[in-house]
């Protein structure tokens, strides 16, 4: 018999998901309700998950099995996201829902669950975590405990871990180590739902799918690089959470450096979930670490003016609700290439994309006196939210007489291209975990390494009284981060 | 040029197309505009003599247009060697949008006997850089060499062999397109995905069935209809390719035309795949029974299926030799 089975047909049948059971912690909360009930019920309206799949939510909170299911009917129907809600659909779906009520530092929880599972007679079972931080490393002992997390020839058992994934580099590394103590790395899932948006995605496909761009993509041609994850809403209700974590923490340390190491990876030779990691990691890797001493060059904290009145917020709070930072890659494609990073709430709009900024032409042949205007270096940017797409900016001749120059962009709207709707990431995730693929997760080593990266920043930051707020809601940021660039001879792309 | 044919302007197309894209603009005003959307050509070839085809295509196509937005050419053959060409526009609202996406259509009425000279007509309709799909939906192509010139302007043709009357020798047909460097796809091929799934899964859950089924193991497929179509033909190949070990026989059993069942023997093993009603099938292995649901096969979910591979489809090109 052959070694791979030879009716395969990847090119046409659906990647199947095995019977499984999936167990939330945390059903009570908002990523529950929002995301992943909602992506889950899309998966099964898709046909894209068994029907005898279970789902299993816990928590805290006393509720039976129909209560659960008519909270999550209200939480689909309102968070599914860019289709409609099929009541006939939900009938069925609403059957594989189960709920288990305890407390997630109490080993009856452990056991109920484990009784719940050998009642439904599901092995391959993926935990999702979605609770506290605080408490990962005691969900996944307390499930180790009562003898699950272990796969074997009977099935799987896989976690997924929400970000953050420790708060620095040595709880990180202390989480790993007690999750490991149960899970085996590659049952563990580490989820950054950046890497499961469709535009970031395609950012692999455009770089290594196509021969014209990555011969340009490099320090001999590429002058710098900006990416911006901008928010126009405040903390919204998030208060605590956001004066505990920062604009560092929450956006920079996990979902931006994953954007810059897509970006800025070496080609892997296959699509294989270690090789794409392992050029992640490489890369991660690769970003130079600042001295104490250049982290106040390098690194701009911003706080918005009203932060310190939100709910829940102290009146005093350093927390950063803006952050920038110049990074440096160490390697031959990107030496002297600045990548700058921002993110930032309140900021005049919401967009996240990245701008790759080519050199000028070497010679101005279309000077300003001879009708044209002053060079522009083309710009290549990639839309990741919204109006997801590529654009292309260039120089072009205007019609008539003369020879004026005047930018021009010249534009890929992936709605336009492909009108079908796209998967949500947790949709894209959640499958991908379901059938073992670990492409878009990340690993304890990439963690780690972005954890590196910043550490330097948070611990400046963290010894410092800054003078804040620093930046006017509506505006791009303090100008300390204009002012970063300006010593570089660079701005800010503010569009 | 026949003086017919040059009524048909490709130019004034042209035009027509923009001046059609500038209404729809005016249309929407501030309402968020259009978006023009364009991943391909996509040429549909009516029946001869079938006006209700041709309305078919295009209501295929108006569906297909969401997942797969084009240039569409309809060309529907004319009885009195009549010769027009119309645009229209194919739009629709994404759930959730505010902006409206239209994929344009050029209908063209020809003569059936003129298709050479169609052909010198559409190169210049054909969207720039971009694929071109031709599709003949049904066995004309297969009856006479009339849509012969139509075939070099596509990067893929895609066939029904479903209503052919030599199953044999469209399969036959469609070898030597593919011997002559053309992408070719047959929706007769794209019906047997749900079936090729069932066995394929077959395989991951039951790996010992397939230990003795591939050395000196026997499959029997079963078909309704006076001879075997070309879904039955082609399965048989693909098991053949497959496991290369394993004697495969076509089977006639009473009822309707296309495959009833597929009985997998071997060793001690027997494991069968049986249609049940329209929509489903029954997978027997062991003492294990569950269902199988297959795929829908209106023509608008095979069309889908074909558009999203425009590259080369290594298992139909095995299958074809």
């Amino acid at each position: 018999m052959p070694d791979s089975n030879p009716f395969a047909d990847p090119l046409r049948f659906e990647r199947q998901v095995p019977e499984c059971a999936i167990v939330i912690f945390g059903a009570n909360g908002d990523l529950t309700k929002r995301k992943l009930i909602p992506s889950l019920y899309r998966l099964a309206y898709e046909r894209r998950l068994p029907a005898t799949v279970s789902i299993i939510g816990t928590s805290r909170t006393p509720m039976s099995d129909d209560e659960f299911r008519a909270k999550m009917h209200d939480s689909v129907k309102q968070f599914l996201e860019d289709s409609p809600f099929d009541e006939e659909q939900w009938i069925c779906f609403a059957k594989s829902l189960h709920y288990v009520a305890g407390d997630l530092s109490d080993r009856a929880l452990y056991t109920a669950i484990k009784e719940k599972l050998t009642a439904l007679g599901r092995t391959n079972v993926l935990y999702y975590l979605s609770t506290q931080p605080s408490f990962y490393a005691d969900v996944a002992e307390g499930l180790g405990a009562v003898g699950l997390g272990n796969s074997g020839p009977d099935g799987w058992q896989r976690i997924v871990i929400e970000k953050p994934f420790g708060h620095d580099l040595a709880s990180a590394r202390e989480l790993n180590q007690r999750v490991h103590g149960v899970f085996a790395e590659a049952d563990v899932y580490r989820i950054d739902h950046y890497l499961g948006k469709e535009t970031v995605q395609n950012i692999l496909a455009f770089r290594f799918g196509n021969g014209i761009f990555e011969p340009l993509w490099n320090r001999r041609y590429v002058n710098h690089v900006q990416i911006t994850a901008a928010e126009s809403i405040g903390v919204e209700g998030r208060g605590a959470y956001y004066q505990e974590a920062g604009a560092v923490r929450d956006m920079i340390q996990n979902h931006l450096l994953q954007v810059m190491a897509t970006v800025a990876m070496e080609p892997s030779a296959v699509y294989e979930p270690d090789a794409v990691r392992d050029e992640r990691a490489k890369l991660l890797r690769s970003i130079r670490i600042m001295s104490p001493q250049e982290v106040p060059l390098y690194a701009v904290a911003g706080q918005y003016a009203g932060f310190r009145h939100e709910p829940g917020v102290d009146p005093a709070t350093q927390a950063p609700t803006y952050a920038a930072a110049t990074f440096f890659i160490d390697n031959w494609r990107w030496a002297g290439v600045p990548f700058y990073i921002r993110s930032g709430k309140k900021l005049p709009k919401r967009t996240t994309e990245i701008a790759i900024q080519y050199n000028v032409a070497p010679h101005a042949l279309f000077t300003p006196d001879a009708g044209g205007v002053i060079m522009r270096p083309n710009l290549l940017i990639l839309r990741i939210q919204p109006e997801e797409g590529i654009s292309l900016r260039f120089l072009s001749k205007q019609p008539g007489s003369g020879m004026r120059l005047r930018p021009v962009s010249m534009d890929f709207n992936y709605g336009s291209s492909f009108g079908e709707r796209s998967p949500t990431a947790y949709e894209t995730l959640l499958e991908d975990a379901l059938t073992g693929d670990a492409t878009l997760y990340t690993r304890q080593d990439m963690v780690e390494a972005s954890w590196r990266v910043v550490e330097p920043i948070l611990e400046d930051w963290g010894s410092r009284k800054f003078e804040f707020p620093n930046y006017d809601p509506g505006s791009w940021g303090p100008a300390a981060a204009d002012e970063m660039l300006a010593r570089q001879g660079h701005h800010w792309r503010n569009s | 040029m026949n003086p017919a044919v040059a009524a048909i302007n490709p130019e004034k197309i042209l035009r027509d197309l923009r001046d059609l894209w500038a209404q729809l603009a005016r249309d929407q005003g501030s309402a968020g505009g259009v978006l023009r959307a364009c991943s391909m050509t996509l040429i549909a070839v009516a029946e001869q003599h079938d006006a209700p085809d041709a309305e078919h295509a295009r209501k295929t196509i108006g569906i297909l247009m969401h997942g797969h937005p084009s240039r569409a050419i309809v060309l529907t053959p004319s009885e009195g060697g009549e010769f027009s060409g119309r645009v229209f526009a194919e739009c629709w609202m994404p759930f959730g949008g505010q902006q409206q996406i239209c994929s344009e259509g050029i209908e063209i009425t020809a003569d059936a006997e003129q298709t050479d000279e169609v052909a010198r007509l559409l190169v210049p309709l054909i969207a720039p850089d971009l694929p071109v799909v031709l599709w003949c939906r049904g066995p004309r192509a297969f009856l006479d060499r009339s849509l012969d010139p139509l075939f070099p302007l596509a990067n893929k043709i895609i066939f029904n062999t479903r209503a052919v009357r030599h199953p044999n020798s469209a399969v036959e047909f469609l070898r030597r397109m593919r011997k002559d460097g053309r992408l070719v796809a047959d929706l007769a091929w794209t019906r047997l995905t749900g079936w090729r799934e069932a066995v394929a899964h077959l395989m991951d859950a039951a790996p010992e069935g397939w230990l003795a089924a591939s050395s000196n193991g026997r499959v029997r497929i079963e078909h309704g209809g006076i001879r075997p179509g070309t879904r039955s033909l082609y399965f048989a190949r693909w098991i053949e390719r497959a496991l290369p070990g394993v004697s495969v026989t076509l089977a006639r059993v009473a009822g309707q035309a296309g495959m009833h069942s597929v009985i997998f023997e071997g060793g001690n093993a027997e494991m069968s795949i049986r249609l049940v009603g329209k929509t489903s099938l029954e997978v027997r292995t062991g003492e294990r029974v569950y269902s199988a649901l297959l795929r829908p096969d209106s023509e608008e979910c095979l069309m889908h299926e074909e558009l999203s591979i425009l590259g080369r489809d290594p298992v139909f090109e095995r299958v074809l030799g």
